[in-house]
């Protein structure tokens, strides 16, 4: 088991006196594709961004039993420069959906997030004044893991998920993969019909008073230019 | 849509009822049948300023006193060497709703004389007005900045009387009063925009962290919020 059998494409070109050992090649051929991306997915430093009891499941997905340093998350990143994957694990509350933007904002690219767990997701059982409901409102989510706490088994399928997800990436559409304007630092991710449509009232509450009642759209995406799918759609 | 339903919505438009003058809980107990040392006393020094007392949960007693003279009474509680109450444990706020008084409530214990006791100051919806105890006691600042945010209750001669859980700019009201709608005033799209054009500095600054009076580091511009569009709006 050496690096030419991990690597993806690679062609047994037998020759003597090779570069691994007798009859191993003395060159390798791959796709720059393939050689970046089995980089990334097997590299990945995830961002804690743990606000609840999610948090603790994630604790627990990189302690030994779980083990999450196997899958090249050998070093949770406590600063978001040098962090590839934010792991949003519980509740944000408004006062702190500046502080998760400009953690997102910090994060160099190529940069991807987890939502764990229902509150992140979607806000959970928290429909009230003081709770965002769900960070795909402030940062561009790849991943959701439903749970309330996910086990770590989830955090680690979610995880594994984004890997799959680079694996299938390409550097001649990674404008494609990553479409954010970077100008919009510190703005909502969506606008103002989809956070409506994403937070409308589930009618579990009877004091629905607003000064400003929008309609509840539908989760209708904006038509982007011709055909070109977001993959954060 | 049921007849329930559209009766629940009238009573919705209709608002909270005006004033309801009786008082929030359980019946009161003239202070002079109290087995509690400090009650009795507080009945023969302050007469008609004493507005009642019961006992609760067993051994825990309460008593009620006009707001008028509550600074009076409440630092005669900690001076005088038969009761020195010298700790407060807790200041919060109880809102009954209806238009009854809010109730502003001390939590105190003698460490001298290992006896617990908890003050209750009634004060009407038109006048939520009291006068602080941090001169007395240094622990009720941030526990009377969290009453005034989530109930409005000034307290006079408070030195840093802001805002402490809600964002400092927080225009939808106080939170915990029953009047107030669950998911807040604005529409959760309004909300968000809100919440992300908050400058965090002026929560995890010098001063917030405990280090008043000292001038804040003129901080090297940043992404995610100078210069942002609209950042800080």
């Amino acid at each position: 088991m050496g690096l030419k059998d991990k690597l993806p494409g690679v062609g047994p070109v037998p020759t003597s006196g090779g570069i691994f050992g007798d009859g191993s090649p003395t060159f390798l051929t791959s796709k720059i594709d393939a050689i970046i991306n089995w980089g990334r997915l097997n590299s990945l430093w995830p961002m804690p961004f743990g606000t609840a009891c999610c948090a603790i499941e994630m604790m627990a997905s990189a302690a030994s039993n779980y083990d999450l340093a196997r899958f090249g998350m050998e070093r949770m990143s406590f600063s978001p420069r040098q962090a590839d994957v934010l792991i949003c694990a519980g509740r944000v509350p408004y006062k702190l959906a500046p502080v998760l933007r400009r953690i997102w904002d910090q994060m160099p690219q190529p940069k991807w997030c987890v939502s764990m767990g229902a509150c992140a997701s979607s806000g959970g059982v928290f429909d009230v004044y003081s709770m965002v409901q769900g960070i795909d409102t402030i940062v561009p989510v790849d991943v959701y893991i439903p749970g309330c706490p996910p086990r770590p088994e989830g955090l680690i399928y979610g995880l594994m998920m984004i890997q799959e997800k680079i694996r299938q990436e390409s550097l001649s559409r990674h404008f494609e993969h990553r479409a954010e304007d970077p100008l919009r630092v510190a703005q909502p991710r969506a606008n103002e019909a989809e956070i409506s449509g994403l937070t409308g009232p589930f009618g579990n509450s009877t004091r629905q008073e607003r000064l400003s009642t929008g309609q509840v759209p539908s989760r209708k995406a904006p038509e982007g230019e011709s055909g070109r799918k977001l993959i954060h759609d | 849509m049921t007849e329930e339903h559209l009766s629940a919505f009238d009573a919705i438009a209709a608002g909270p009822a005006p004033s309801d003058p009786t008082t929030g809980g359980a019946p009161r107990l003239p202070a002079a049948e109290s087995d509690h040392p400090s009650i009795g006393a507080l009945g023969e020094r302050f007469g008609d300023a004493v507005l009642g007392q019961r006992p609760t949960a067993g051994d825990q007693h309460v008593v009620w006193i006009a707001p008028a003279r509550s600074f009076e009474i409440l630092s005669w509680l900690k001076d005088d060497p038969d009761q020195a109450y010298d700790m407060m444990s807790d200041v919060t706020g109880v809102d009954y709703g209806n238009g009854r008084p809010v109730e502003v409530v001390y939590q105190m214990f003698s460490t001298r004389h290992k006896r617990a006791l908890r003050v209750r100051c009634p004060l009407p919806l038109d006048a939520l007005e009291i006068d602080s105890v941090v001169p007395l006691w240094r622990s009720a600042d941030w526990l009377e900045r969290e009453v005034y945010d989530l109930f409005g209750v000034t307290f006079r001669g408070h030195p840093n009387l802001k805002r402490i859980l809600m964002p400092l700019d927080y225009d939808e009201g106080h939170p915990l009063r029953k009047d107030f709608p669950l998911r807040g005033r604005y529409s959760r799209a309004e909300q968000t925009r809100r919440a992300l054009s908050q400058d965090v500095e002026r929560y995890y600054g010098h001063e917030v962290l405990g280090e008043e009076g000292r001038e804040p580091q003129e901080l090297a511009p940043e992404i995610g919020t100078r210069g942002a569009e609209g950042g800080g709006a």
